[in-house]
């Protein structure tokens, strides 16, 4: 279990990079990464280079968030204006630009079956769905207030929510707010299930394990310098990843499941051995706080590696190989 | 009674002198001796009960008297006793000579021993008694080989002399040929002196099996002659080592009984005493050694019994009579390494530290092997010099490591805490972790059966101790001697140090299991909860800590600062209160945390009531500068003095002060001290020095908060507004929204922050269509902005009244329109350039084709009248020439006169402008306030800066509110008042947290050394106490 670097782009944007999703192969591109950055751009990478093969304008205020659809010709982008823009990755041509006011939208993410597009709805604390055919929105997922907290104690921005993330299935959503707490929601049902509790602080990544398995496995990174490793459904903590010196920002499982990493404002990136529950890398090349880390799918070279991508505050891509 | 009987001359009578009633005056005696012409022997004996009885003067005046030159002219023919006199004077002097230390007197002493031998040997040369004389003296010298030459001419004479022979294995044994020495002491079986030398060599032989030879010669000796003190005093300290002490006092008692040699008897009552002192009976001990002290005068004779002396003073706490056996020790032995230690040892008791370094520096370069003396060094650097102490903790581990000696738990702790001082986390890890390892196995086997938590239940994972519990169920017992708690302890602090939280957690409650007594470890659990947010279980943790000892300042203080979070302002400063009392004010934190309790009182209130303010600032200063006083290094409450001062606007000041603070804080690893940094660049922001505060607030931002903290950001951002940065102060707003998405106070101030960017350019008289149309932009998005937010105050309030932020879209939308009106205006205008330019390029065109029609005219002209003169031709070329000429000026004449024109009407459409902007009214009017209300700002914003300056409370909140109201009227502030408040206590409680953490750091490995120092001092003790009696053998 192996992070190799490959290339790092220096000055990839003009400021400070906030997030990156991989955008799937189709017949007409390889794999290309998409970034999205404070200097209002997205931008779309061909990660063999390395180089950039697009720009996106069109964001006002930095761009938070950017979702690849699985089937690799659509993306959404979110930034702090709160508007998401819907676009063809070959052309460019915006296909929606969706809201749904007062809400804001923080991280995106596609269910794996692409049908349904999720946003972490900020101060509404809620999830907003939209379905992918229409671009219409079809559910806010809503966790319950806390009984006896009279509406001016400010619960919402408590439960502002941040993060989402799907279950393998697409059966579930959970997402992570401000206050820590994780919700998990029944798609097909709208419905809350429960709370998972632990972090106290913002929990700004969420994953649902790949390994066909552990698909209840939900990995969370949080503000207080933890990763935590829930069973989503039977709400127990499994265990508590803790040797980040700083925010933990970012986290991403590998395809294979036996290993997660996780990007910090500590300026580095952990890989973890699922299996010993410690650390087995550090990588420090960044100079910054390291926004977004994101395993690629696996090579079709070699079904037993993938990529790693990183961003970060320094401006800079970094590629890694992973085995 | 022994009496000696004086002839009488001429008659039968005889004088009969009692020996012990002899007079005091020897004159009255020598006139007898003289005047009744008494034999030789008579004098001799006499003299000799002088001498035993002490009276030394006496003795020499009979014997001078005895070996003057008129008894020599009337005793001529007594040959033998007028020999002995003068070899008793010769002994005498001998003596004299060999106990006498100062060089000069001692020479003297022998000069006269061995002109009374001479003298002796000029009656007869072969007198074997003076040949003895003579080969004493010259041993006494330290003339072993002419010593012997003496020994062996008597022994030529007589084969069997036995005190030549004795002699002459005097000779040998200094010399160190034992076994020839025992040769010559064994010829004489039977008697007593003989064996009990040979009882000596034996001894010194220093193996067991001559030992117990050399012993039983002694009890022979003993049997023989029970009276000899020498052999009971050699038995006794035998009986010593073997442990018999009743035997001891028993020998020792009849020793003291039988002798009156002075050394003999000091031996003896060191005997005793060492035996009483093993015992534990000091008193007597004490008494004993002094008596010794006492019977041998001179250290120099014997030095051990002022050792013991100085041992038991120590012991009974007497320091200063310690100190000075000590000393007298050190005298005699200059490098003996015990009392250099027991002396340093001693000084440290006093207070002397430099003092007690000195020796035991002294003690380890002399002994560079001893690891005890490196030990106790190493001690006492810790306080002064760290690296120092950490190098010779090192030594010390390497010489018992060489030494096959077990290294002893605190010596590995103390380098460990020593490295973790150093901020090497790594390698401290290793030092705490040899010691535990037992421990660590079994925390690696309860990381393989961890049990999965309820996640509702995991909050409370800090106070779980069901682990332990199973464990044990298990039959996994979970030991943890009291010895090593320490260890684990400062092994669980660097992991935690080093972020490995969950493993420190676990080591935490072990201790916590086992030792539910020791607060530290509840008191780390909860600093862990508190660095993750877990405020419930943090205060409960600390409740268990005040259960446990209600009275334990670090837990009260951590109390105090968590009651801040919560915004308990009354609890926080009865518990600092509470802290500060029952540490006697010898804590200066719980002062500076009422300092800093008072500070903030003094800014929180909204509305300004000087007087109640004023008074907190004095409470808070006169804090501080208690504390200053006691410490003056106190870094804290030097920032905390730093930010009275700037309150009251003595900038340069308070400048200075967080200058050297901030100096004096970058040097030491463990003291991180944001604050300062924060308050030199609040007052340089004060002083309007914008580009040196941006800088330092973005170290600070990068040194301390790996750039995540928003609300410096927001620091960072106001000062980039004040300087008109718009680009700037946008982007750091927008990273402060990313780092905090749920504080819409950000929000609001990009809204205002585009506002004036828009608000400002517009004004200018010169801008490009590029800045206008970035100006509408940014005026949508600040539209945008002010929209949602007001559609978000329906969902949840967040501070703001939703009529002003309406007023601010009101607001930008006008600006909007006004701004497309410009857009429009600058579109069109660039139109027209654009037009114009098209039309100047066209006649260029026209112009060009003309020329080239001219042209080919000219060209057929020419074909034409090519057989015209010459001459014409040229001049009606020139003719030409010129008219093109006129043609080309006046057509740029005529581009020009466009142009000018354009200007016009710019210059008029600036006027309409100017003018509408006049007739509108709010948008000039607005500007003034602005302007105004700046001012207004510019003093706010020093008392909000210095707000957070010691604790970086919240200058900028409430100013970054400002910024709005200045648009409108400031019938708005009202409602923002409560929620400013409890952004001000946040963010003090987080300040204070931090400095909490630190301060628990330095108490925990203080307390370490602490224990450690103390353990060490006791080893030290023993060492003494049984140091090895080399001396004494």
């Amino acid at each position: 279990m192996k992070l190799a670097p490959l290339n790092t782009v220096q000055n990839a944007h003009d400021d400070s990079i906030w997030a990156a999703a991989w955008v799937p192969p189709t017949d007409d591109s390889g794999l290309l990464l998409l970034t999205g950055s404070l200097d209002e751009t997205v931008r779309l990478w061909n990660p063999n280079g390395p180089d950039k093969l697009q720009t996106n304008t069109g964001h006002c205020l930095g761009v938070v968030s950017v979702a690849a659809h699985p089937s690799g010709r659509i993306a959404a982008s979110a930034s702090i204006d709160s508007f998401i823009r819907v676009f063809d990755v070959a052309t460019n041509n915006t296909i929606a630009t969706l809201e749904a006011p007062p809400s804001e939208v923080w991280q995106l993410q596609f269910n794996p079956q692409g049908t349904t597009l999720a946003a972490a709805g900020g101060g509404s604390a809620s999830v907003k769905l939209w379905d992918t055919a229409e671009w219409k929105l079809i559910a806010t997922l809503e966790a319950p207030r806390p009984e006896g907290l009279k509406p001016s104690e400010r619960s919402g921005s408590k439960k502002f929510a941040l993060s989402v993330a799907w279950s393998p299935d697409g059966r579930q959503v959970a997402s992570g707010a401000m206050d820590g707490t994780i919700s998990v929601f029944d798609v097909p049902r709208a419905k809350f299930l429960h709370h998972l509790e632990g972090h106290c602080m913002p929990v700004r990544s969420l994953v649902y394990s790949s390994a066909p398995l552990d698909s209840r496995v939900l990995f969370s990174a949080s503000d207080d310098g933890h990763v935590h490793v829930y069973d989503a459904e039977r709400k127990t903590l499994i265990t508590s990843l803790s040797g980040h010196s700083s925010w933990v920002l970012s986290v991403d499982v590998s395809p294979d499941g036996a290993a997660i990493a996780t990007g910090s404002s500590d300026k580095s990136i952990r890989l973890w051995d699922l299996k010993m529950r410690a650390a087995t890398q550090i990588l420090t090349s960044h100079t910054d706080q390291v926004w977004a880390v994101a395993f690629g799918p696996t090579l079709q070279t070699d079904v037993r590696s993938c990529l790693l991508a990183s961003v970060s505050d320094d401006k800079s891509v970094s590629f890694y190989k992973y085995s | 009674m022994a009496c000696v009987y004086i002839p009488v001359q001429n008659s039968e009578e005889e004088v009969r002198v009692a020996l012990d009633q002899l007079p005091r005056d020897a004159t009255d005696i020598l006139d007898i001796l003289k005047a009744e012409q008494a034999p030789l022997d008579l004098w001799l004996i006499i003299a000799r009960e002088y001498f035993k009885q002490g009276k030394v003067d006496q003795f020499k005046q009979i014997l001078e008297e005895g070996s003057s030159p008129e008894i020599d002219e009337y005793y001529a023919d007594v040959r033998y006793e007028r020999i002995a006199i003068l070899n008793a004077l010769g002994a005498y002097y001998s003596y004299l000579g060999k106990i006498e230390t100062k060089y000069r007197e001692k020479e003297d002493y022998f000069i006269q021993a061995t002109k009374y031998y001479n003298k002796a040997s000029r009656i007869d040369m072969h007198e074997p008694s003076t040949w003895i004389g003579k080969g004493q003296l010259l041993l006494a010298k330290g003339d072993g080989e002419q010593a012997f030459n003496a020994f062996k001419i008597v022994l030529d004479g007589d084969r069997d002399n036995v005190p030549a022979l004795l002699g002459q294995a005097c000779v040998h044994f200094n010399r160190g040929r034992y076994s020839e020495a025992l040769e010559l002491y064994k010829l004489d079986p039977d008697n007593v002196e003989a064996l009990v030398a040979l009882g000596i060599s034996d001894l010194q032989t220093n193996e067991a099996f001559d030992i117990r030879h050399g012993m039983e010669k002694m009890q022979q000796a003993f049997e023989i002659y029970p009276y000899c003190a020498m052999s009971l005093n050699y038995l006794a300290n035998h009986f010593f080592f073997t442990g018999q002490h009743f035997l001891v006092e028993q020998l020792t008692e009849t020793a003291l009984a039988v002798t009156m040699h002075g050394p003999t008897k000091a031996h003896s009552y060191y005997n005793l005493a060492r035996s009483y002192h093993s015992k534990g009976d000091y008193e007597k001990a004490g008494m004993y050694y002094m008596a010794s002290v006492k019977e041998s005068n001179s250290a120099h004779d014997f030095v051990l019994p002022y050792y013991g002396l100085g041992q038991v003073q120590l012991k009974l706490g007497d320091l200063r009579s310690s100190l000075t056996n000590f000393e007298k020790v050190l005298e005699v032995l200059p490098e003996n390494c015990d009392t250099l230690k027991a002396l340093g040892h001693i000084y440290v008791q006093l207070e002397q530290p430099e003092k007690a370094q000195e020796l035991y520096r002294k003690a380890t370069k002399i002994d560079p092997r001893d690891p005890q003396a490196f030990l106790d060094l190493g001690d006492l650097l810790i306080s002064t010099d760290a690296n120092a102490a950490l190098d010779t903790f090192k030594t010390a581990r390497n010489l018992l490591k060489r030494g096959n000696e077990e290294v002893p738990l605190e010596l590995l702790n103390n380098i460990g805490v020593l490295h973790f001082e150093r901020g090497e986390f790594e390698v401290s890890t290793l030092f705490f972790d040899t010691p535990v390892r037992y421990t660590w196995a079994v925390m690696g086997i309860t990381g393989i059966v961890r049990y999965p938590v309820d996640a509702s239940s995991v909050i409370r994972q800090y106070k779980d101790l069901t682990l332990f519990q199973r464990l044990e169920e298990q039959g996994l017992s979970v030991e943890l001697p009291w010895d090593k708690v320490s260890v684990l302890f400062n092994l669980a602090r660097v992991l935690e140090q080093l972020h490995n939280t969950e493993s420190a957690s676990t080591f935490y409650r072990m201790i916590m299991y086992k030792y539910p007594e020791y607060t530290d470890a509840y008191l780390r659990l909860a600093a862990i909860a508190k660095a993750r947010n877990s405020v419930q279980v943090s205060l409960e943790l600390i409740g268990d800590a005040l259960k446990v000892d209600e009275k334990c300042p670090d837990a009260l203080l951590m109390l105090g600062d968590l009651e801040l979070k919560n915004d308990d302002w009354v609890k926080a400063k009865e518990t600092f209160r509470t802290a500060k009392d029952s540490t006697d004010a010898k804590d200066s934190y719980a002062a500076v945390c009422l300092g800093n309790w008072n500070y903030f009182a003094a800014n929180r209130n909204e509305k300004r009531a000087p007087k109640l303010e004023a008074t907190h600032y004095e409470k808070a200063k006169e804090l501080y500068t208690k504390v200053l006083l006691l410490q003056s290094a106190n870094l804290y409450a030097a920032n905390g003095a730093g930010m009275v001062f700037a309150e009251k606007g003595q900038f340069d000041i308070a400048k200075d002060l967080f200058t050297q603070v901030q100096e004096a804080a970058s040097g030491v690893f463990n003291v991180q001290m944001p604050d300062v940094w924060i308050n030199v660049a609040h007052v340089h922001f004060a002083q309007g020095n914008f580009a040196l505060a941006v800088k330092m607030y973005q170290n600070c931002l990068r040194k301390f908060f790996y750039n995540t903290d928003s609300q410096v950001l927001l620091y960072l951002a106001r000062t980039h507004y004040e300087a008109e940065q718009w680009q700037e102060c946008k982007k750091t707003l927008l990273r402060a929204i990313h780092m905090a998405p749920s504080n819409y106070t950000l929000r609001f101030d990009v809204g205002v922050t585009l506002q004036k960017f828009s608000t400002s350019t517009l004004q200018k008289t010169k801008r490009t269509v590029d800045e206008i149309r970035a100006t509408v932009a940014e005026l949508k998005n600040a539209v945008r902005v002010f929209s949602l937010l007001s559609a978000a105050s329906n969902l949840h309030s967040h501070g703001f009244d939703e009529k002003k932020i309406e007023t601010h879209v009101a607001y930008c939308k006008h600006l909007l329109e006004a701004a497309n009106v410009h857009c429009e205006l600058a579109e069109r205008e660039e139109m027209q350039t654009m037009q114009r330019l098209e039309v100047m390029r066209q006649m260029e065109l026209a112009d060009e084709s003309r020329r080239k029609a001219e042209e080919q005219r000219k060209v057929q002209l020419e074909k034409r009248k090519q057989e015209d003169e010459f001459k014409q031709v040229m001049q009606q070329e020139k003719h030409l020439q010129r008219i093109k000429g006129l043609l080309d000026t006046s057509n740029n004449e005529e581009g020009g006169q466009r142009r000018r024109k354009a200007a016009g009407l710019e210059d008029s459409d600036v006027d309409d402008e100017e003018h509408k902007s006049t007739k509108k009214g709010p948008d000039q009017t607005a500007d003034m306030q602005m302007s105004d209300g700046e001012a207004n700002t510019f003093n706010h914003e020093i008392f909000h800066a210095n707000t957070s300056m010691i604790n970086s409370g919240s200058p900028l909140v409430r100013p970054i509110l400002l910024w709005g109201d200045d648009d409108d009227d400031e019938a708005h502030d009202d409602p923002k008042a409560a929620s400013l408040i409890k952004l001000d206590s946040f963010n003090e409680a987080k300040e204070l947290d931090r400095m909490t953490k630190q301060k628990s750091v330095i108490s925990s490995t203080d307390e370490d050394g602490e224990n450690y120092r103390y353990m060490s001092r006791i080893v030290c003790v023993i060492s003494i106490e049984f140091m090895r009696t080399e001396l004494a053998t």
